[in-house]
């Protein structure tokens, strides 16, 4: 008995000896938490799965290098990914799995306005910020934060102002007058049409709106909504609908001829990603005539800058594949969060919020500056045409028309413009 | 009157793609009785196969839609023999149930196999381009699918009313006890008709491949106004199918020209008068 006490005994003492306590080697979380948890989510099914996913590719990225160097405060990053399913609904019950079941810290994501303007005023009561990454309505942030007060709500992506830059871009073209849209049947499709609207006509009091015919979501055959369109013989068409159903609309248009007749067609997301994919072939053979526009709430090939390049790069190396603006704003969110906690040093939201504000941050995407009134972070990204560059494994948006964010982006005091079809 | 027109063409060619997906829910009510969730999840494989044959493994068009359509008759066969057939004499609700998960374990499984994120293959080359109609480019795509929609529409008429198949059909679906009592293979007739069911839907997901994407869900979308056009009609009947595609598909293009605001609520609006004033539809008989 003795000779077995004496070698547990030893043995305690090696394990002692060799396996450190937590605290050696390791700094302890300075916010008193086992884990920050980070939960996030986007729509990963469907015609617009791949933003979910690159939303949770540049997270991961995000998480994976933040750990790799000792994570925030001590702390280190766990992240759960959840499919809203581009509905509502699942949004919020995700929102209030991933705080009150699973016990997120901060929440992450969301790519439709739909689901962002049911999310925000659960967020108030889940006591909870989230930093929105894609979804792009004006009013989550100039109705639910400007207004009514949501401190929970902070945006890091381009809302709906970058959708219409088209209003800038073709400002000095006088050949271009009749505008229409095709418009996304919802929240998004609207804002962009009423902001074009309110902006090109302050610049351009000639232009005339001559059509609209909107698309909801899961339209598989856009033939009818070009058609009447066309009918109205628009000089530049601006379209709302994203991800596949960009595609498809946009090989549809091709099919009825419509690049032949148009100046101008302004896909107001078309320089994401998965689009440029999906019409590579037809880039190629230049079937769009070189009259095809479009912008994102981030672009890989803008700015020529040290940290973009290094982020691409290793993007590409984590996941063989160009980051989307999804990816991102997703990435910049995470490490907004960082700074902002190794100044707050707490949790606590209030101090979070006030460790955001006067904060500039050098991003991928490029300085971006909070602006407390509306909780919206302020950066630029430029518009351009779709071109093919040998470079680039997809087609690139090239003659890029670079307008200061300051300049065509909507600032507080906001004034209510009409949403509506 | 040339916008009209056009427009009208446009219509056509929508209530084309529709009448594809609702012709094959509408038989398989008419003599199954089973209303069919995972129709749609059908057109969404006949569209993933499509891809797959035509854009991945670069097999011709016209053979990807029909390995397609072969690859959707094992399916709907495996569907009909293993599980719906112990269901047959149950209430219509574990029949619902059990096609509901279907849509479940068949969008899943597109996931599984070719990922979240949307397919799209080139167009082929036979179907590129437009021939000018009422003064403006109507493409030939549209023009295909109003053909195979008339060709189908005949071809499904003959294989109803010409054939033994048919009238062993017919006879079933009228009374299959009465059927079963003559040497009818009463489970046998179930199984072809599922099949055909399944092609069919099958045939406008696969269709579709060179226009639109090929995403998990996208069934979702077809199902809804396969299920108005069949109300409209009368649930079983094909005459009903067809009518009722011309209805949604010219409605909802005029709609969209004229009332682009109003547009979506034009089929259920048609949906909900054709309930009040006749509730089993426009073709379809009340036994």
């Amino acid at each position: 008995m003795r000779t077995w006490i004496s070698s547990a005994t030893v043995m305690l003492i090696l394990l002692a000896l060799i396996v450190p306590p937590a605290s050696v080697g390791q700094t302890a979380c300075q916010l008193n938490v086992p884990t920050l948890k980070l939960g996030v989510q986007g729509i990963a099914s469907g015609a617009h799965a791949d933003y979910g996913r690159q939303i949770n590719m540049g997270a991961t990225l995000a998480i994976e290098e933040i750990n790799a160097a000792g994570g925030i405060l001590g702390c280190k990053l766990e992240m759960r990914f959840m499919d809203d399913e581009n509905k509502p609904a699942t949004g919020v019950k995700n929102a209030r799995f991933l705080v009150n079941e699973w016990g997120a810290h901060f929440l992450y994501g969301t790519d439709s306005s739909g689901i962002a303007m049911a999310l925000g005023p659960v967020l108030q009561e889940l006591k909870r910020i989230q930093f929105f990454t894609h979804a792009a309505t004006h009013r989550l942030t100039e109705e639910l934060v400007y207004d009514k007060k949501i401190k929970e709500i902070v945006r890091v992506s381009a809302p709906v102002y970058q959708d219409a830059i088209a209003a800038w871009v073709f400002k000095d073209n006088p050949e271009i007058k009749r505008w229409a849209t095709i418009g996304a049947d919802y929240e998004y499709g609207y804002a962009t049409w009423a902001i074009f609207k309110d902006v090109m006509k302050k610049s351009r009091p000639d232009a005339e709106f001559v059509g609209a015919a909107w698309a909801p979501f899961l339209t598989l055959d856009f033939s009818s909504q070009i058609a009447a369109v066309m009918a109205t013989n628009p000089d530049a068409i601006i379209a709302t609908p994203w991800a596949g159903e960009a595609v498809t609309l946009l090989r549809q248009a091709l099919l009825m001829g419509v690049f032949d007749k148009v100046q101008a067609w302004f896909q107001a997301m078309g320089g994401s990603v998965d689009v440029l994919e999906g019409i590579s072939r037809e880039v190629q053979d230049n079937r769009f005539k070189g009259k095809l526009w479009a912008t994102a709430r981030y672009i890989h090939n803008w700015p020529n800058t040290q940290i973009n390049r290094s982020f691409v790069e290793r993007f590409q190396k984590r996941w063989s594949r160009l980051p989307n603006y999804s990816a991102e704003t997703t990435y910049s969110a995470i490490y907004i969060t960082k700074l902002a906690l190794e100044k707050a040093k707490s949790l606590d939201t209030d101090s979070v919020l006030a460790a955001l504000n006067g904060m500039r941050i050098p991003t991928p995407a490029g300085l971006r500056v909070y602006r407390s009134e509306d909780h919206q972070f302020v950066y630029n990204v430029p518009a351009g045409r779709v071109v093919w560059d040998a470079k680039y494994p997809i087609p690139v948006l090239g003659d890029l028309v670079v307008i200061p964010a300051n300049e065509y982006w909507r600032s507080p005091p906001f004034t209510a413009v009409p949403v509506g079809k | 009157m040339d916008t009209i027109g056009y427009q009208g063409l446009i219509g056509v060619s929508l209530a084309m793609s529709l009448w594809l997906i609702s012709a094959g829910l509408t038989i398989i009510f008419g003599v199954l009785g089973v209303i069919n969730f995972a129709h749609g999840s059908l057109f969404m494989v006949g569209a993933y196969m499509a891809y797959t044959f035509y854009g991945l493994l670069g097999f011709p068009f016209g053979l990807s839609v029909l390995l397609s359509l072969a690859v959707a008759a094992v399916l709907g066969l495996i569907m009909e023999r293993g599980f719906l057939r112990h269901l047959y004499h149950l209430d219509h609700a574990y029949q619902l149930l059990l096609t509901f998960g279907f849509v479940l374990v068949l969008d899943d499984a597109v996931k599984i196999i070719w990922g979240g994120v949307f397919k799209i293959p080139p167009i082929p080359r036979f179907l590129d381009g437009a021939w000018p109609v009422f003064g403006r480019p109507f493409p030939v795509y549209n023009t295909f699918l109003i053909a195979i929609g008339i060709l189908v529409g005949i071809g499904l008429w003959a294989l109803f009313e010409k054939t033994w198949w048919g009238r062993v059909v017919r006879a079933t679906a009228s009374d299959r006890e009465m059927a079963n009592a003559i040497g009818v293979n009463v489970p046998w007739v179930f199984s072809t008709v599922f099949v055909v069911g399944a092609m069919l839907a099958a045939l406008g997901g696969a269709l579709g491949t060179p226009i639109r994407v090929a995403a998990p869900g996208i069934g979702a979308a077809m199902i809804i106004q396969a299920f108005i056009i069949t109300v409209i009609g009368g649930l079983g009947s094909l005459k009903g199918a067809f009518t009722g595609s011309l209805i949604v598909g010219i409605l909802s293009a005029y709609g969209t020209l004229f009332f682009p605001i109003f547009e979506l609520f034009f089929s259920f609006v048609i949906m909900t008068v054709v309930l009040l004033v006749r509730p089993q539809g426009l073709f379809a008989h009340v036994n």
